[in-house]
């Protein structure tokens, strides 16, 4: 069934804002951070109003009400993973939740010598924490290439990168390229060579269902601010036989049993990694944004994404002087579509886009490995999501066309 | 306006041909034409880190001197022509100046040229950062 764009997007009042030169607003930069639909502001605000607390700590109504709220979106974002709240630990985000993943558990498993294999694909969030424990403890880091033809993971070479390997860290969806990595085959292949698996679904979050259980993974990182969510939350989903092995990498209040002046005990599962007052009105928010989510199947949510980024990628091409990275037309890539013109710079571009209230980004994506393998500093990344529709589109190619003409 | 009274006639001249572009892809349009007139251009062989202008997003370099005359010279180079323009622009206005006038100066001429979206430091697009870096040039300049 077809989404019902004009009730979407009637549930996200900033896509009515208009730009300060009076031009509507057309919002392309999904992949950095999606728009927030009503229900999930209201959740947040309704929380300030009205329960304004903090969590697990008192026995008046607020508090219990705080706690309640809390707890409740944990099983909910648990459910919508498809896992158990238990095997969830609350982090500011992706970022976050690898270096708890970087700290808790490779510290106190891995040591000098030990492999971990990333890919050039990756964001720098699943890059700099093991260049970090690699200087600290003297891992070893194995980066799988890309092949720039097909803009793919080189599988030949992830089978050979991941022998004698104890983790294994790969991007779900790329959030310069696009490409749904094979998670499931890197999965599989990892775990038969006794390696853990760690999944960055910060981009692979908005466009497809993660289920934890049946994915397999050992640990999966997600940022709650790309799937409809507020900033400042996120998850790390990690196997419970795991969790119970692993030590805080953050000590305090929240976290403790006991604490005397001659030493302290902790909580067990995922408070044991939440420590201090909790992001109750972030975690409340992401509850209510799930629950948004819910009323789609995400597989319409792709198909719908998927059908705007492949036509809005072949419309580019066809204009001079516009190249592509990326393979949008791949039936399981995400939203994001990254290109660049052959004479006018990348900051230059995004400019003029902006000039016509287009939103897109430019930079390097905090993915420079990936810009040195496909030679070029920067892009433009014009990505969609589930309230984009066909006439944006079509209105962006009309001004990328326009501006090609006139300043190239 | 206390600034036009460091401006130089050239400057007031391209605030005033700016202005009388009919809309912004207009104005970028004359600024794209700027980046390829500036004054005292600094080849690419000449980007080093050491004149590099950090914040920008784009790659822009500026090389302060005085001439023989004592007076102010910046030769500066980028490669998004936006940010190249308008460092064609502040050469304009600032070769020629003593150091202690280009100190004097504010980056509102780029406000006035229309170039609205040059301004925002959070843009990281290099105006602002070009600006500060010459300035810095200029009252080292002075010591």
């Amino acid at each position: 069934m077809a989404l019902n764009l004009q009730q979407i997007r009637s549930d996200f009042p900033i896509l009515e804002r208009k730009l300060p030169n009076g031009k509507q607003l057309v919002y392309f930069d999904n992949a950095a951070t999606s728009q927030k639909p009503k229900c999930v502001i209201n959740a947040m605000t309704d929380y300030y109003e009205q329960y304004n607390s903090n969590a697990h700590r008192a026995n008046h109504t607020l508090a219990d009400e705080a706690t309640t709220a809390l707890e409740e979106a944990r099983k909910n974002i648990a459910n919508f993973f498809g896992t158990s709240p238990s095997q969830l630990i609350y982090t500011s985000g992706a970022t976050e939740a690898i270096n708890l993943v970087a700290f808790s558990w490779a510290r106190e498993h891995l040591s000098k010598n030990d492999i971990v294999v990333l890919t050039e694909m990756e964001h720098h969030a699943d890059i700099v924490p093991w260049q970090q424990l690699s200087k600290e403890i003297g891992i070893e880091v194995r980066y799988v290439p890309i092949d720039t033809n097909t803009f793919t993971l080189d599988m030949e070479a992830f089978s050979v990168a991941i022998i004698d390997a104890s983790l294994v860290c790969v991007v779900h969806t790329s959030n310069v390229l696009g490409v749904r990595n094979p998670v499931e085959e890197i999965i599989r292949q990892s775990q038969e060579v006794g390696a853990k698996v760690l999944l960055d679904c910060a981009q692979g979050a908005p466009h497809e269902k993660i289920d934890f259980d049946s994915l397999g993974a050992d640990f999966i990182a997600i940022s709650a601010h790309k799937m409809a969510g507020p900033t400042g939350i996120g998850c790390l989903l990690v196997k419970e036989n795991i969790m119970s092995k692993m030590s805080p990498f953050m000590t305090g209040g929240s976290m403790i049993k006991t604490v005397t002046t001659h030493g302290s005990t902790f909580q067990d599962g995922h408070a044991l990694f939440e420590t201090g007052t909790p992001r109750i009105a972030e975690a409340i928010g992401w509850g209510a944004a799930v629950e948004w989510l819910n009323q789609f199947e995400m597989k319409e949510i792709h198909s719908h994404v998927h059908g705007i980024a492949s036509w809005t990628a072949r419309e580019m091409q066809k204009i001079p002087g516009i190249k592509v990275y990326g393979d949008p037309e791949r039936s399981d890539s995400s939203g994001a579509v990254s290109f660049l013109h052959e004479t006018i710079q990348s900051l230059d571009l995004a400019l003029l886009l902006d000039e016509g209230g287009f939103a897109v980004r430019t930079g390097h994506h905090c993915a420079q490995p990936l810009m040195d393998a496909l030679n070029v500093p920067s892009t433009n990344r014009a990505s969609f999501w589930i309230y984009n529709t066909m006439e944006e589109a079509k209105s962006f190619i009309k001004h990328l066309s326009y501006i090609v003409e006139r300043f190239s | 306006m206390p600034d036009d009274n460091i401006w130089s006639e050239n400057l007031i001249s391209i605030i005033e041909e700016f202005q009388d572009c009919f809309d912004s892809m207009e104005r970028y349009e004359l600024l794209f034409d700027y980046a390829k007139m500036h004054p005292s251009p600094l080849p690419p062989d000449e980007w080093k880190e050491s004149n590099k202008i950090v914040g920008c997003q784009s790659r822009a370099h500026v090389d302060c001197n005085l001439d023989s005359n004592g007076n102010f010279m910046l030769r500066g180079g980028a490669d998004a022509q936006i940010v190249q323009g308008l460092m064609s622009i502040t050469a304009i206005a600032v070769n020629g100046m003593t150091p202690g006038s280009v100190l004097k100066m504010t980056p509102n001429y780029a406000e006035k040229m229309g170039i609205q979206s040059s301004l925002t430091p959070s843009r990281a697009n290099g105006f602002l950062n070009m600006f500060r870096r010459v300035q810095e040039e200029a009252k080292n300049l002075m010591e």
